[in-house]
């Protein structure tokens, strides 16, 4: 089929290439003027594990085309999906005016993740033009660091489709990855896009549940990591998302967990609970600095930090929202100086950098560590779990490791002459 | 050059004064206007965003030229000169009053913007969430500790510029004031706030008044106890206080750190202080830049003292009609009346900045005065005090003047554009009132319907004079222009009166009885020489506490 898929996101560029790679013909085009230019150039604009490589592959294919939404289609396709950034409902309403004018395009899929009414809107705009097109919602469920992988091959989709015919050619689409059992659950377009804001908020809910926890902890003397084995072994719990750190971020998450408070306060219902899962997060992500001023009893101008890991997740290159960047703006505040080693997010956060502050960029975490007065764990990256700790201690002024995400075993650490602060043990 | 010593003799002035206070006695307001429909351009004055309404107040061109001459008998020139060149016009202290040179730029007063310079870092780390309490947490509260000066200007301004918002990005800390000796304040405030993310700003300008250090002395232990911390800890002191005083010694003897200490200086009155760091409060509310216009409206108001004529000289007019009231029609009460309830505090403020420097009957020259100084001051928002004392100002027994304030704009801000409609015609509700109260108090019953027959005890007699304020809008510029007005008219009758508004002996000896009282009240029997009323009071306390 003839598919067009609108937009900047990773979703975005998952559906494009898994589309382009199970036989479709896709037209992927992008808002923003940078994101043409680097598709022009045959970059993709996300560098995920395996995502970067067949995104690649399908546009030297010829299956993925790529283009900019204001361009003049060249033929109509069978089906669209609409992928954009939170806040651009206005190119989507103008994208449907669109379609809809022009006879032919059977399906509009909605994936862009707003506030619960955005798809009724949408299709409001569909049946004023009384053409023969459906649009359905499928929230983008993807997971960053994974995100091609859970959309081949998922564990659920949440389908929010009032037609029927609709229906069928959706699930045409998604044949291919939903073949293991049916994993697609059918319902309104409401229920699909709250569903969606719903999982987020219960996502946040354990994690900063646990990082209350694990401030507990730490006054009770118990270690928040076997505490957090004991949890997930029931079956009622289980154990995913339950490791308590120094907070969550990234663009989805906590841009979800927003729209839902959004959502509530519109209609005047308490959004006590998930306020607070905020709030909790926000003080979170400053969790490693206030270990640092603690131990340093307020006296830290002057003084250098080194943090691994600056991405809001492994296995991405953005910093969207990361916890590191609430660090290291409560470091310069305090006159620190900051040295950050990233795999994959020097780029990004250079960028994010540019007109704030002094930010020292590594090519090699121990160059970063040189002379640091801590070590800050921010993103568990694989190449950090298990480090040189008498390289690590010569090269720092002062042995302090800070582990945000508790990967470190703080007794060995210990044994090797460095001072270890784990979250909640 | 403070001019000599005088005192104010009944002069040729002074007794056409009173000549013709005795002729018009008889004449009513109502006549005032009815005889004078132009009265209003020639008794308004307006500049510095503010507009006076004298037009209510029982007086003639004639009297006004009269009171202009009093002024210049009295040297009113040669004294704002003194004031203004920094004299010793404080003379039984020995020292200037220069709280004007608070808002002078920096090019005059280079020392005073050292100390506004240092006020803005602490205040720009407290707004932008970096100055940090002890266990590293960003600070969301702020306590004020003081008394008197130290606490009903920062309080007043504070409240009353709460819808200036402090500029994007910045995130202004809840605020809370603790003055009251007997804790009732900072139990309160201790009890809702986490020690975490709680600074106190401790402000003194001897650093000994006992109030204040025996609220710093609670919040310090609470902090420690909270914290799981000694209180004399270093860390502790340099993240939770912050010390504004004009005496360093005495601060780094409490423990303020000298990195957190903001000083003021021996020739800022108390109640004149908000102009300096003691205006902190109103920092953290409206921004820096905001404090600075506040200034800035205030060095207005300074030259427009300092060079217009007394008779278009706002603060001069202000003060003269007073002593016209006080000295001639025997007013001896005045009640400041604002209708925007964000100057709620503005009543306390002005009670003390008037009482305390005008409630003086000793002259400059030691000799007892003869005649009547600062009335009692005493006030309410607006329309509140209509459901509680105007029934005394309308039909009571009492001569009263009234002094009424209103806002022409409001509700201008975004934070109030979804509900600008509503909030616009209570706006319009609050200042019709202002304005029926203060016609019916001027014209009484013949501001109704003549044809109408009363019954007695329905019938307004009218003719108690008022002033009426109208501030432009609420913003820092127009407030403090409107408190630098306050300040010069206290200063202005004081020259008239011959008295000196910048010390307040009245209130020192009841400190010293106190310290003895601590005795008498923990052992009655112990006590000789005491009346019979607080003996027996001691006793029946003690009995009470056994």
């Amino acid at each position: 089929m003839q598919i067009t898929v609108y937009g900047d996101t990773l979703c975005a560029q998952v559906t494009a290439t898994a589309m382009a790679q199970t036989g479709h013909q896709v037209h992927w085009c992008v808002v923003e003027p940078l994101s043409r230019e680097r598709l022009a150039e045959g970059r993709p604009l996300f560098q995920e594990q395996g995502l970067d490589r067949l995104c690649r592959e399908q546009l030297e294919s010829g299956r993925l085309t790529t283009g900019f939404w204001e361009d003049v289609p060249s033929g109509i396709p069978d089906a669209v999906f609409l992928s954009l950034q939170p806040g651009e409902e206005g190119v989507a309403e103008r994208l449907v005016n669109m379609l809809a004018s022009s006879t032919g395009c059977g399906l509009i899929v909605n994936q862009t993740v707003g506030p619960v009414g955005a798809a009724e809107q949408l299709r409001t705009i569909i049946k004023q033009a009384n053409t023969r097109s459906a649009l359905v919602s499928l929230p983008d469920l993807i997971q960053e660091g994974n995100a091609f992988r859970t959309f081949t091959r998922p564990d659920s989709i949440l389908l929010g489709c009032e037609d029927g015919e609709g229906e069928a050619l959706v699930r045409e689409l998604l044949r291919p990855f939903n073949r293991r059992k049916d994993v697609i659950q059918v319902m309104s377009l409401r229920e699909a896009e709250f569903s969606k804001l719903a999982i987020s908020g219960i996502l946040a809910t354990r994690i900063s549940y646990m990082n209350d926890m694990a401030s507990l902890s730490e006054s009770l003397g118990v270690d928040i990591d076997v505490v957090r084995v004991a949890m997930g072994a029931d079956p009622r719990i289980g154990d995913s998302y339950l490791y308590p750190g120094c907070g969550f971020g990234g663009p989805g998450l906590s841009r979800n967990v927003l729209a839902l408070v959004d959502a509530l306060n519109a209609k005047a219902s308490e959004p006590g609970l998930l306020e607070q899962v905020l709030q909790t997060n926000e003080r979170q992500k400053e969790v490693l600095f206030r270990k640092f001023w603690q131990f340093n009893h307020g006296n830290v101008a002057g003084k250098k930090v080194a943090l691994w890991g600056v991405a809001f997740k492994p296995g991405t290159h953005r910093v969207d929202n990361a916890p590191a960047l609430k660090v290291i703006e409560a470091l310069w505040a305090q006159g620190v100086e900051v040295s950050v080693h990233d795999p994959k997010a020097l780029a990004d956060i250079e960028s994010w950098a540019e007109g704030r502050g002094e930010l020292i960029l590594c090519d090699d975490p121990y160059e970063a560590a040189e002379g640091a007065d801590a070590l800050m764990l921010i993103t568990e990256w694989k190449p950090y779990w298990s480090p040189d700790w008498q390289r690590l201690k010569r090269a720092m002024r002062e042995p302090l490791i800070l582990d945000g995400r508790n990967i470190y075993e703080p007794d060995f650490v210990r044994e090797q002459g460095l001072v270890y602060r784990g979250i909640g043990r | 050059m403070v001019p000599e010593q005088d005192v104010l003799t009944i002069s040729t002035i002074w007794s056409q004064l009173a000549r013709r206070a005795e002729q018009e006695k008889t004449l009513h307001l109502a006549d005032w206007f009815a005889s004078d429909p132009d009265r209003f351009a020639r008794f308004s004055l307006e500049d510095a965003g503010l507009l006076a309404d004298f037009s209510k107040q029982r007086m003639s061109d004639e009297i006004r030229d009269l009171l202009v001459k009093l002024a210049d008998e009295r040297q009113l020139r040669h004294w704002t000169e003194a004031l203004f060149g920094g004299a010793e016009v404080n003379c039984t202290e020995g020292r200037p009053a220069k709280h004007w040179c608070l808002r002078e730029p920096a090019d005059r007063a280079p020392m005073v913007h050292e100390q506004l310079d240092a006020m803005e870092d602490m205040v720009n780390r407290i707004l932008k969430g970096h100055w940090r309490g002890v266990m590293g947490d960003a600070i969301t509260d702020v306590v004020n500790v003081g008394v008197g000066g130290s606490d009903l200007g920062p309080l007043m301004a504070a409240f009353a510029l709460q819808s200036c918002l402090p500029p994007q990005g910045l995130s202004r800390p809840r605020l809370h004031f603790a003055s009251s000796m007997d804790g009732s304040q900072v139990s309160q405030i201790l009890q809702e706030l986490n020690p975490r993310t709680t600074l106190f700003l401790v402000s003194s300008k001897s650093f000994t008044t006992v109030d204040t250090l025996h609220n710093a002395t609670t919040a310090r232990q609470w902090l420690g106890r909270g914290l799981g911390l000694d209180c004399d800890d270093a860390s502790l002191l340099r993240c939770h206080f912050i010390g504004i005083s004009a005496n360093p010694e005495r601060m780094s003897e409490w423990g303020i750190m000298p990195d957190n200490q903001l000083l003021f200086w021996d020739w800022v009155g108390g109640r004149y202080s908000l102009w300096s760091a003691i205006g902190m409060p109103i920092a953290l509310t409206v921004g820096m830049d905001g404090f600075r216009d506040m200034l800035a409206g205030a060095h207005e108001m300074d030259h427009h003292c300092r060079t217009r004529p007394w008779e278009n000289n706002i603060p001069v007019m202000l003060a003269l009609v007073d002593v016209w009231n006080i000295n001639f029609l025997g007013i001896n009460a005045r009640a400041v009346l604002p209708y925007d309830g964000r100057l709620k505090h503005l009543p306390a403020y002005l009670e003390q900045l008037e009482m305390e420097s005008n409630g003086k009957s000793v002259a400059r020259s030691g000799e007892p005065v003869e005649y009547g100084t600062c009335p009692v001051i005493w006030g309410e928002v607006g329309p509140n005090a209509q459901h509680a004392f105007f029934q005394l100002l309308h039909q009571g027994t009492q001569p009263i003047a009234c002094e009424f304030l209103m806002t022409a704009r409001r509700y201008t801000e975004a934070q109030h554009f979804d509900a600008v409609c509503e909030l616009e015609a209570q706006h319009s509700l609050s200042n019709a009132n202002c304005l029926a109260q203060s016609r019916l108090l001027a014209l009484g019953e013949r501001a109704l319907d003549p044809e109408v027959a009363l019954p007695s005890y329905k019938r307004y007699h009218g003719n108690q004079p008022s002033t009426t304020l109208v501030l432009e809008e609420l913003s820092p510029r127009v407030l403090g222009a409107l408190l630098a007005m306050y300040e010069h008219k206290v200063f202005v009758q004081a020259v008239i009166w011959g008295i000196n508004p910048f010390d307040q002996w009245g209130v020192e000896m009841g400190k010293v009885i106190a310290t003895g009282m601590l005795e008498v009240l923990a052992d009655p029997e112990s006590a000789s020489g005491l009346d019979a009323s607080s003996l027996a009071l001691a006793r029946h306390i003690a009995k009470r506490q056994k």
